[in-house]
Formats: structure tokens, sequence, C-alpha cells
């Protein structure tokens, strides 16, 4: 399989699977007008705030994914969800995206269960990471590796 | 005129009670173009149309509010989770980066 060249965006398309969308990747894209890196969007939200990588944050994405146009990802973050203790918000990112920005959703104790879960984009092999934020005003961080490959050319 | 979207509100698991936290997914169709693509039949950049904000809503208040960017998959999926407080009627309200608004909704019928 000629994955490398996947990566350079010269593969095509299936019949009825989505394009793989290598264009996503910071270093081979147009400016998208969203383009923000990994780096200037965690800043973005924490404002410098300092993030702690935590065990409460389970994330769940597959090692390999098949296609870089559909990757799953699940985040649950361990928190009893009173108003007194629960999550603020959860920032799904990617660190090699164009715009490394996937979703930023906002919770309250009525979801019962820190948790969300979506599909996204990866443009090549990178890290997902998932931005918490409590209620207390800390910043948790969970981040793992996704290989992203195209299964078969054309 | 905006066309209708179709899309879809389910609870998991089908069947709760009060008190129970439950599941809520929503997914639509929308192609979720990041403007980075040309259409290989004009050659022309797809311009950028993808959803941008949700808002779910138990009874007229919010209780789970989202910023999407381009880079979520066409035809999205998100989940959260509700802790059910009672019978009600859940809201999904979306709009898109081009101004397009739309709303789906869905009863919420606890058993007990």
């Amino acid at each position: 399989m000629k994955r490398r060249n996947f990566l350079k965006g010269i593969c095509a398309v299936s019949a009825v699977a989505v394009t793989a969308p290598s264009a996503l990747l910071a270093k081979e894209a147009p400016k998208g007008e969203n383009a923000l890196t990994y780096d200037a969007a965690v800043s973005a939200i924490t404002g410098g705030k300092a993030v702690a990588d935590s065990d409460k944050v389970k994330l769940t994405v597959p090692e390999i994914a098949e296609n870089g146009a559909v990757v799953p990802v699940k985040v649950h973050v361990e928190s009893p969800m009173t108003d007194a203790e629960h999550v603020k918000a959860i920032h799904v990112l990617s660190t090699k995206n164009g715009n490394a920005r996937c979703a930023d959703v906002m919770l309250t104790p009525l979801n019962g269960k820190g948790y969300f879960a979506t599909r996204v984009k990866l443009g090549g092999t990178q890290d997902v990471v998932a931005l918490v934020e409590m209620s207390d005003g800390s910043f948790l961080r969970a981040a793992k590796p996704v290989k992203v490959t195209i299964g078969g050319c054309g | 005129m905006a066309e209708a979207r179709k899309s879809m509100i389910k609870f998991k698991p089908k069947k709760f009670k009060v008190g129970d936290t439950i599941k809520v997914d929503f997914i639509v169709i929308h192609p979720m173009d990041t403007g980075l693509k040309k259409d290989k039949k004009t050659g022309e950049v797809k311009p950028a149309h993808f959803i941008d904000s949700i808002t779910f809503s138990l009874d007229g208040k919010p209780f789970t509010t989202m910023k999407v960017w381009e880079t979520v998959s066409t035809n999205p999926y998100f989940s959260v989770n509700l802790k059910v407080p009672g019978k009600g009627k859940i809201t999904v309200d979306y709009t898109d980066n081009t101004g397009e608004k739309n709303s789906k909704s869905k009863k919420l019928k606890p058993k007990g």
C-alpha cells in the first residue's frame, strides 16, 4: 500500500467513500479561514492557564482509522456533575489539522455525565486531544494518537 | 429558501425512568464542507458549509451548547447524556455558517 502517497493527498476516492481529507493537514492545506494551530487553540481556550494530563479524562479513539474522514471520538470525564463540581466544557482538538478545533461542548449538571461523542476528520496521522474545563476553572487533558490510513486507492 | 434538513434525535436506552441518565444522540444530514476541496465536476472550490452551533434544550431551557467546526465529519453525529428529570420535550436547535437555522424536537417520556 502506498501509504505515504496517501498522506501527500494523491490518492483517489472509492465510489462511495468520502474523500480522505488530507487537505486538512496544517502543512499542506491552503489557509482555511478557520485555520488555527493546536498551540494557539489551546491558548485561546485556557487563556494560558496550566493544563494537567489526567486519568479522569477517558478518551476513546481508534488506534488505526481506515478512513480519516470519519474517526469516532468518545470522551468521558469522571465527575459527579453536581452544581458544585461538574465538567464545564469538553474541547475536542487535533494536533495537526489546519484548524485544530473540532468541537467545543458546554455541559451542565443536567447532563448527568461528563460525556461527549462525535466523529471527526483527520487529515493524517496525529493525536486527538480532549481538553476539559472543570467548574473550578481547572483544565485537564488526555491525548491519543490515531494512525490514519485510507483503505485502498481508487 | 433553505431546504429542511433531515435529522434525528435518539434516546438510548429507548425505555427509561425519571432519574436515569440516558444518552441523547443527534444525527443530521449536512455536507460539513471545509472550504478546502474542489468540486470534481466544476473544478471550483466548494465553499465552507458546515454546522457551527448547536443547542440542546429541555422544555426551552438549554442544557448543552456546542460550537462545532468544519473538522467534524460529514453528516455529523453528536452524543451527550441527560439525567431525566421528568416528562418534557427535547429540542435541538442548530445553525450553520451560512446562517441557516434548523430545529428538531422529540418528546421525553419516562416510564415511572
